[in-house]
């Protein structure tokens, strides 16, 4: 799944997946693997980044980790695509899970009717041989499922609209 | 025992000046108090203080401004002297009055000394008529009417001043006389709302010069001494960032010549206490450029070549007591540098900065000196001027102590807060600083050091980032065993 980071006002894409017991991390033009990073209490760690270890000191405030490497400072402020997805498309009473990426349904994971919570896994996706899970940006309850298993759809594309839980 | 008139110093300021004036007072075996406001209330100059008395005001800075309640707070204290660091009212002559009138010790110059130095028009023309050089210069007050034609007259390239200014405020470049009016009105305005007072004077710009100051010390008893010079030619507009001393490449005759003007001003105007004469240095020849009547900034790099501690100097002179050094005690010995670690974003334009402090690691180890307000969990906010911390390198040569500064900013660690700690290690790595060819606009003839790298590799930060983000390695690890085995790809 497509993840973004804002560095210094600029936007970068990045994909992690597993790889063997480590991950490899796609950048929007590389393929970075093996990288792992292994904690040694109180914000140090080591990043292993293709092979090379890295001592790295961090701090994570919220959506933001400041980082630490080889003399150099950056902070990291994590765009959460569903959060930002549905922030901009959000309607009055609903909110929608979009696609962060084009791809297929592999799984659903919720019927409609049910209540789901932030973070609740909606659907598991596939897109560029990489699954990726779909999870509700709030609270709520499932209004409608857009796709069915083995249907494809576009980025963007609204996966899931839930309504706001009633009280 | 310290045997001084008073056993309570209180100090009217914040932040680092105020911790390293405490050090120097515990030193002494002297009781510290210090003023601050709420915003202020949980940093380390307040937690190290021995008493602490909250002032308010409709800002922050306004707070520390007010005189009446410092007053108060002193008496308070029993505080029977009173600091006040720099910046906000250490240089303001009703101020240090108004000290001396409630019956405390004033740690600074004579209200007198305050006055002629601080106002740039008249320490310039008092300095003059002591026959010190000056730069050329056309002042309004002469004759307003004339003002526009005989700065006019002087030739381009010119520079509008306030009489009264700091940081840079109201300075204005002018390389075409066409314009000259336009800069003088508003030098004046931004003069006269930074400072209240719209006075201005045109001086002859030297191009490129180098910033040379002198550290003297004068007492009641008629002594002054200099204990060398320091250079701060690193500079953003007119802002010191890097400070050194002593200053790189100068003959012993010309540095000779240079303490000696500083030691002739600062006997002229009967000075006591610590103060620095600040001049321009271009081609070859030195002007006179203004003398601060205070604690400097910088000031520690020549408590790391000399061994003097300044603070303790002023102490002593507020306590009527003679200078504890003779010229001849003050020997040199290496080099110092001093780096500024701002709240700010040079890449960004030295754009200011907040933030609150999640991790503080200072580098250590012999020659390395740190001066610094901070604690962890401090909030950094816009109320007061970006300073966060001072990182002071003392080895035996310049080279070794830019090395060694270098290394210093690279081994520093704070997280929290955007800070300017990259762009410092970038100058002290430069090769024209390292050659010493450096002048006050070094850093905008190389706007490459201020912008970085914008094509530095973040693959390191990202990867840390991205497995240091729960939704991010959750995702990846919500890949199926199986597409992990097979790398994720499915054929």
């Amino acid at each position: 799944m497509n993840h973004c980071f804002e560095v210094d006002g600029v936007e970068y894409q990045l994909w992690l997946s597993r790889c063997r017991e480590d991950y490899r991390l796609c950048l929007h033009d590389r393929v970075i693997a093996p990288v792992a990073f292994s904690h040694r209490g109180d914000g140090c760690g080591v990043v292993i980044i293709a092979g090379e270890s890295q001592p790295v000191r961090f701090a994570i405030d919220g959506d933001t980790v400041h980082v630490h490497i080889n003399g150099e400072t950056r902070s990291l402020h994590y765009r959460d695509p569903l959060r930002t997805l549905a922030r901009s498309k959000q309607e009055t009473s609903q909110a929608v899970a979009r696609a962060p990426m084009p791809g297929v349904v592999i799984v659903t994971r919720v019927s409609p009717g049910q209540a789901v919570s932030v973070g609740t896994p909606l659907m598991t996706i596939e897109s560029m041989k990489l699954e990726t899970i779909i999870r509700s940006p709030q609270d709520g309850i499932v209004d409608r499922i857009h796709f069915k298993q083995g249907e494809s759809f576009e980025q963007d594309a609204v996966l899931v609209t839930l309504l706001e839980e009633r009280t | 025992m310290h045997e001084l008139p008073f056993d309570t110093v209180l100090i009217a300021n914040r932040g680092e000046i105020a911790v390293r004036i405490i050090k120097t007072l515990r030193k002494l075996g002297l009781r510290s108090a210090i003023v601050h406001h709420d915003i202020d209330a949980r940093t380390l100059a307040v937690s190290m203080a021995d008493a602490a008395i909250a002032i308010d005001g409709p800002t922050p800075i306004a707070a520390y401004l007010d005189i009446p309640q410092i007053i108060a707070a002193a008496r308070q204290a029993s505080a029977g002297a009173l600091h006040p660091g720099y910046g906000f009212l250490s240089e303001n002559a009703k101020f240090a009055r108004a000290v001396t009138s409630a019956g405390i010790t004033f740690i600074g110059p004579s209200p007198e000394n305050i006055e002629l130095m601080g106002d740039k028009i008249r320490a310039r023309n008092f300095v003059q008529q002591h026959g010190f050089p000056v730069v050329p210069c056309a002042i309004e007050e002469d004759d307003p009417t004339t003002f526009v034609r005989r700065a006019r007259a002087m030739g381009s390239p010119l520079l509008v001043k306030p009489s009264v200014s700091g940081g840079g405020k109201g300075m204005q470049i002018v390389r075409d006389v066409g314009v000259l009016e336009d800069a003088i009105a508003q030098a004046r305005s931004e003069a006269q709302r930074y400072f209240g007072d719209g006075r201005l004077y045109v001086e002859r710009h030297i191009e490129n010069p180098r910033h040379i100051e002198v550290q003297v010390l004068g007492d009641a008893f008629g002594n002054v001494a200099h204990l060398f010079e320091r250079e701060c030619s690193i500079q953003r507009r007119f802002q010191k960032v890097i400070e050194e001393a002593p200053a790189s490449g100068l003959s012993s005759e010309l540095r000779q010549r240079i303490c000696d003007t500083a030691v002739g001003i600062a006997r002229a105007a009967n000075y006591h206490s610590a103060g620095t004469v600040e001049f321009l240095l271009g081609g070859g020849e030195f002007h006179f450029l203004e003398m601060n009547t205070r604690l400097q900034v910088e000031h520690p790099v020549t408590e790391m070549i000399t061994g003097v501690d300044l603070v303790a100097e002023q102490i002593h002179i507020a306590a009527g007591r003679p200078l504890g050094l003779a010229q001849s005690d003050v020997v040199p010995s290496g080099h110092a540098i001093e780096a500024r670690l701002c709240a700010e974003a040079p890449e960004r334009g030295y754009a200011p900065t907040t933030g609150k402090v999640l991790v503080l690691d200072y580098p250590g180890g012999e020659g390395i000196r740190i001066d610094s307000g901070l604690s962890r969990g401090q909030k950094i906010t816009t109320a007061f001027d970006p300073l966060l911390a001072k990182i002071i390198v003392h080895a035996p040569s310049r080279i070794e102590t830019a090395q060694k500064a270098h290394r210093a900013m690279r081994d520093l660690v704070l997280l929290g807060c955007t800070t300017n700690a990259s762009f410092l290690a970038r100058i002290l790595a430069d090769d024209g600083f390292l050659h010493g060819q450096i002048h006050t606009g070094y850093l905008e003839e190389h706007p490459h050091i201020a912008a970085g790298d914008p094509r530095a590799d973040l693959s390191a930060f990202l990867a840390a980032g991205a497995l240091l983000t729960g939704p991010v390695r959750e995702s990846a690890d919500a890949v199926s065993e199986l597409h992990a085995a097979l790398g994720s790809w499915r054929n």
